[in-house]
């Protein structure tokens, strides 16, 4: 499934990459890097300018003869501040921005792989992922590439200066830049190569913490507690391992500036004294020198940083890459189809549907008509293929083979929108979202009137437990509807998949968690509700009570049809309670074995 | 003479609450300042050295054979400067890799120890980004910010009382500029905390509200709503964009005050020693070296202030763990050592099950006695109006076979949460194997119980592993058999990689029927001689039900059985069935000995019709 790995990209194609979807605002880059470069300028003039004046000084000229450049060095002293501050707020700024179009980036391309084809990717996982992977990436800007072109920038200019004054001062200050600039980066990527491991076991040490804190129960219940709690910390071991390691070669690459720099300073002064005893340079100029090497090498250390956030922001987006380059399992046709009018047909006529080429098929030869406003039954064991049928009715996955249509229209040549917007689907799975019932229930519709949702509330039979509720529809529901029961998390859902009016609903277990009588009560409202209105209603249930309401009942199995019952049959044969399993005396096991 | 007054006052509170839970945090923090401060001495010697040969050469013209050993010297101090800061790097992370592992060990088993109920609701999503991103930032303030901000309040000094004992007009400047470096922090640094927090708050909440629309996503495209889900994303980035660029130019601020005052600080010191080298009032000596010191009396300051961003992050997630922490746990009476839960391993696998193997070791008791009980029990969860189970007495017997049916709301996952001892009665007691719950540590009771959840929850990792959890050590024929048990051969089968197959966390790649029978599998690996079943079958179809009901019937047949269900026919052979009342005002109970199911179905039907 996921075949275009970003992982074989290079570095360079993944930063190009990272660039293009970040779209960074270029002018305010560039603007931060300007007031980089003149605030590092103005730090190598300070120190140079200062170091000037006292030397002049000491020769008693007489005020006006330091005059100037003391002024220029009280300038620069002012402006130093200032500049640095406008550098990294523009900075700033524009990686937000960046970091904005890179979450939506990501969402993008998340949303059209739910919910088939986020198979394996763990939702602690994605969220590390999102949340530190995509904060990494900001540092592309502010750690990276600002750093990296205003310390050469500007270390060039300082040493053009000290050539000016003394050209082998400039040469030797040259090699000790080029050597601290080459050497030190490397030094702290020497470990690097533990990089992807320490990711990957922060991503392994997010997913343990999750799994701690969502299945405590479990945990405690099977007294597995104190083993989660030692998977964590092992992972934390090797974690700390590796983080010992990297600050050792931070540390040793830190080190290897200092030295630089103390080679410079060392190697400008002896070169200086000599050249004064030489007359080859002017006395008063002997401490501009080693002042404007420690000038020179003010930002030297933010590069040998840089290479290592390169080095992370690299695998982090590799990783996202990685994740948005899974293939999307259904696109919209380029020319759709208009979607037909009214109530339309549902008809999949030989339908064969798998999840990859190794999976065994989840549709196999299926078949299914579904007249305007009929109401039709959808049983079998589990695996039988049911939700598969209920993902290629919502294109949410593809049929490999034969078709499905819409009023004789085709599927898959209509847009996913239109589909859906004829089609309404209450998953087994349904989300409630944090927020208010309301919010949950307009989401169908977003521009319902207040009738309209009391309307809705009324069908899905919540109205009563609503009216009861201090704050009534504007009562929060918590992460994952925990603020509220099962029942009614469905038929909040229920209740959003009516007001969009869909002139066919689909049912996916919609009284799973709800008792048998509340349950039965419950379709047959839905199923009043849909004969009154001409809807077509296909109900996937495992409840003998729920069928009695239907037209007809489609028994699956294995991917495919077995029986075709009309409802009251089905309510009679399918009772667990009274007879043996329906297909018990036909083909096929009683149980999915 | 502090950077940071507000910060002490603040973060010492904070110091001090986790130096008391982490021991080795005060003997890093020496190391790292020691390091520090042995730094500062060798820039000094660098600039008495240089300053030295600038002035022996200029004003009485040295030769570079005179000077060689000063220079030696110079070098020496800057590779003694690079060894120190290496060393201080390795410190600042093994501070920070300490305190950060202790704490989040700690938050884990604090939260595990407070329990499923206080877990519940948003709080798993938000602890583990406190228990992930919060300790990441913690290792910032401890490897960094803390030494940094000791040191920025020791260097300062000794500096100023070397500059002092050189020349007293620059070090006058510089106290009076360093005096000023306080009253900035007080104003910038309280800004700063402030928005920070805000801004952690508004992290907490972007990551849920992500996760949310992730998990939704199915949602959201089923209803054409894939626009609002990205509006969504996009108004919480801008929304924390925004907040952190606030809190930017604040903490930004605070480092321009600083830098400009360095800045300031040269300047002035640069024109005022020029000025009275003018009138030879100081040596050059003196004033190449006070010079070359001077910014090195702000740097550990700024130093200090360029992590406090980073830091101040740190703190609030720091904050939030200990808060966590001071939540109280109710303790057990039994407990030794706070090693809890580990029960189910010391019990050798593979002996044969039975309601024997229910006697807690060295008690010899009568059949009569209850394998569970709940006697008298009142349940009122914080900040609900009504209580979830009012006087709830029932008595299961070894070997039974006893029904929890009623309406949805009735308590009946309340009742099996306090055999679990997830509930925590308001009143009343419970008894599992004979051990008081609120008294006996767990492990000597919870290895009695095999539990199958309303709402399983599958840990990453294969379905094996996910099998294991219930016993490590549970034979690969134990497993084999389980899944046979709850019919997932066939489907195991068809996986790619068998039982060894990842299954998302949360299950994503089985259905919600599967994950029911995957837990199911797990009470029978777990092979204890007390079974809670809650709602087992609610996402079964009646077909695997029927045949799960056969082929669980002889497993269920030697043990004590707890099903909670709206539909109990999952268990073949019911000895009683206790009904719980409709509504959670309050909870009426009656037990129905040995009574028929469809009878009572159709009384709860019947109560229900009228």
């Amino acid at each position: 499934m996921r075949s275009k790995r970003a992982g074989s990209l290079t570095a360079v194609a993944v930063i190009r990459e990272l660039l293009r979807i970040g779209a960074p605002p270029w002018r305010k880059l560039a603007l931060a890097a300007l007031l980089g470069v003149l605030g590092a300028l103005a730090t190598v003039g300070l120190l140079a300018g200062s170091g000037y004046v006292v030397d002049r000084a000491a020769f008693r000229p007489g005020l006006g003869a330091i005059a100037g450049v003391l002024a220029a060095v009280e300038v620069l002293a002012f402006l130093r501040g200032p500049l640095r501050y406008g550098e990294r707020l523009v900075g700033h700024d524009a990686a937000f921005r960046s970091l904005a179009r890179w979450r939506v980036w990501l969402y993008d391309r998340l949303e059209p792989l739910a919910p088939a084809g986020l198979l394996g990717w763990r939702s602690g996982d994605v969220l590390a992922r999102v949340t530190d992977d995509v904060d990494t990436l900001q540092d592309l800007y502010l750690r990276c590439l600002l750093p990296v072109g205003v310390t050469v920038a500007a270390a060039t200019l300082a040493v053009v200066l000290v050539a000016v004054v003394l050209p082998v001062a400039g040469a030797a200050l040259a090699a000790a830049l080029v050597v601290a600039l080459a050497v030190a980066p490397a030094a702290a990527v020497a470990t690097g190569t533990a990089r992807g491991r320490e990711a990957e076991l922060r991503g392994r040490l997010g997913a343990e913490v999750v799994d701690v804190l969502r299945a405590a129960p479990e945990l405690l219940a099977f007294g597995r507690d104190a083993d989660a709690l030692a998977a964590v910390e092992a992972t934390d071991r090797e974690l700390t391992a590796i983080a010992r390691r990297r600050a050792w070669s931070t540390g040793a690459s830190g080190a290897i500036v200092t030295a630089c720099l103390g080679g410079a300073v060392t190697a400008v002064l002896a070169l200086g004294v000599g050249a004064v005893h030489a007359h080859h340079m002017a006395p008063v100029m002997l401490a501009v020198l080693p002042l404007a090497a420690v000038g020179a090498f003010e930002t030297v250390p933010a590069v040998a940083t840089a290479a290592l956030r390169a080095n992370d922001v690299i695998a982090a987006g590799r990783r996202l890459l990685d994740l948005a380059s899974i293939p999307v399992p259904v696109v919209d046709p380029d020319e759709p189809a208009a979607l037909p009018l009214g109530c339309p047909q549902v008809a999949v006529r030989d339908a064969r549907l798998r999840y990859a080429p190794d999976l065994p098929w989840a549709l196999d030869g299926m078949d299914l008509d579904v007249a305007p406003g009929a109401h039709v039954g959808l049983v079998g064991a589990s695996g039988a293929g049911k939700s598969s049928l209920v993902h290629a009715l919502l294109r949410f996955w593809p049929l490999q083979e034969g078709s499905a249509s819409l009023g004789g229209v085709p599927l898959d040549t209509l847009r996913q929108a239109d589909v859906r917007r004829a089609i309404a689907l209450v998953d087994q799975d349904a989300h409630v979202f944090a927020g208010t019932i309301r919010q949950n229930v307009t989401l169908g519709r977003p521009k319902a009137t207040e009738g309209d949702v009391e309307d809705a509330l009324a069908r899905a039979q919540l109205a009563d437990w609503v009216a009861t509720l201090p704050d009534g529809m504007n009562t929060q529901v918590g992460e994952e509807g925990a603020q509220i029961s099962g029942g009614q998390r469905r038929r909040i859902a229920l209740a959003r998949a009516l007001l969009t009016g869909a002139p066919v609903l689909v049912l996916d277990e919609p009284t799973a968690g709800l008792d048998q009588e509340s349950g039965a009560q419950l379709v047959a409202g839905i199923v009043d509700d849909a004969r009154a209105r001409g809807t077509s209603v296909v109900l996937v249930t495992h409840r003998a009570r729920d069928l009695g309401h239907l037209d007809r009942v489609v028994v699956m199995e294995n991917g495919r049809v077995v029986h075709v019952l009309d409802g009251a049959e089905a309510a009679e044969i399918h009772d667990p309670a009274r007879s043996a399993p329906l297909d018990g005396a036909g083909a096929g096991h009683p149980a999915p074995m | 003479m502090s950077t940071t007054a507000v910060q002490r006052r603040r973060g010492g509170l904070i110091d001090r609450r986790l130096a008391a839970r982490v021991s080795a945090t005060r003997r890093y923090l020496f190391t790292a300042v020691g390091v520090g401060l042995a730094s500062t001495a060798s820039v000094v010697a660098q600039a008495v050295l240089l300053a030295s040969v600038v002035s022996s050469v200029l004003l009485h013209g040295a030769t570079l054979g005179a000077v060689a050993p000063r220079l030696a010297g110079l070098a020496a101090a800057f590779a003694a400067r690079a060894l120190l800061g290496w060393a201080g790097e390795a410190a600042a992370q093994r501070t920070g890799a300490a305190v950060t592992s202790t704490l989040r060990r700690q938050l884990l088993r604090h939260a595990l120890d407070l329990g499923p109920v206080w877990l519940g609701g948003e709080r798993a999503g938000e602890l583990s980004l406190a228990a992930t991103r919060g300790t990441s930032a913690l290792t910032t303030y401890f490897g960094r910010y803390l030494p940094q901000a000791v040191l920025a309040a020791l260097a300062p000094i000794g500096i100023l009382i070397w500059v002092g004992a050189e020349d007293w007009p620059s070090f006058l400047i510089l106290l009076g500029l360093v005096a000023l470096v306080p009253l900035t922090m007080v104003y910038f640094g309280r800004e700063s905390a402030a928005r920070t927090r805000l801004q952690w708050r508004r992290l907490s909440s972007l990551s849920a509200r992500f996760l949310d629309m992730l998990r939704g996503l199915p949602t959201l495209r089923a209803f054409g709503r894939e626009a609002h889900g990205r509006r969504e994303v996009a108004e919480a980035t801008d929304g924390l964009r925004q907040t952190t660029l606030s809190t930017l130019r604040v903490a930004f601020a605070s480092a321009l005050a600083l830098e400009f005052l360095a800045g300031i600080g040269t300047g002035l010191v640069a024109m005022v020693l020029g000025l009275r080298l003018l009138g030879g009032h100081v040596s050059l000596y003196t004033a190449v070296a006070v010079l070359l010191v001077s910014p090195e009396v702000f740097l550990p300051l700024r130093r200090a202030g360029a992590e406090f961003h980073a830091s101040a992050e740190g703190q609030a997630a720091a904050d939030r763990i200990l808060s966590v922490l001071d939540v109280e746990t109710v303790p057990h009476e039994g407990r030794e050592g706070g090693q809890g839960g580990q029960g189910g391993r010391t019990r050798s696998p593979g002996t044969p099950a039975g309601p024997v193997r229910g006697e807690p070791a060295g008690g010899t008791r009568s059949r009569e006695r209850a394998a569970l009980g709940a006697h008298h029990v009142t349940v009122s969860f914080p900040g609900r109006a009504t209580p979830a189970l009012v006087d709830f007495s029932v008595e299961v017997r070894d070997g039974e076979h006893l029904a929890l049916v009623g309406p949805s709301g009735s308590g009946k996952s309340t009742a099996i949460g306090l055999f679990l001892g997830f509930v925590r009665p308001t009143n009343g007691w419970v008894v599992v194997g004979g051990h008081d719950v609120a008294l006996a540590e767990p492990a000597l009771w919870r290895h009695l119980l095999a539990w199958v959840p309303q709402r399983p929850h599958l840990l990453h990792g294969s379905i094996e592993d996910n099998l294991r959890i219930a016993d490590p050590d549970a034979s690969e024929a134990r497993l084999t058999r389980a899944i046979q048990l709850v019919g997932l051969s066939h489907t195991v089968q068809g996986l790619p990689n068998g039982l060894a197959t990842v299954v998302g966390e949360g299950g994503v790649s089985l259905s919600a029927g599967e994950r029911q029978r995957l837990a199911l599998a797990r009470a029978v690996v777990r092979d204890a001689p007390i079974v809670l079943l809650d709602e087992p079958v609610a996402h079964l179809d009646a077909h695997t039900e029927a045949a799960l009901r056969d082929t669980l019937g002889p497993w269920l047949e030697s043990r004590t059985v707890l099903v909670a269900a709206h539909r109990p026919e999952l268990v073949a052979r019911l000895d009683r069935v206790v009904r719980l009342g409709a509504g959670t005002r309050y909870v009426e109970h009656e037990t129905v000995r040995a009574g028929d199911l469809e009878q009572l179905t159709d009384d709860v039907a019947g109560a229900k019709h009228q």
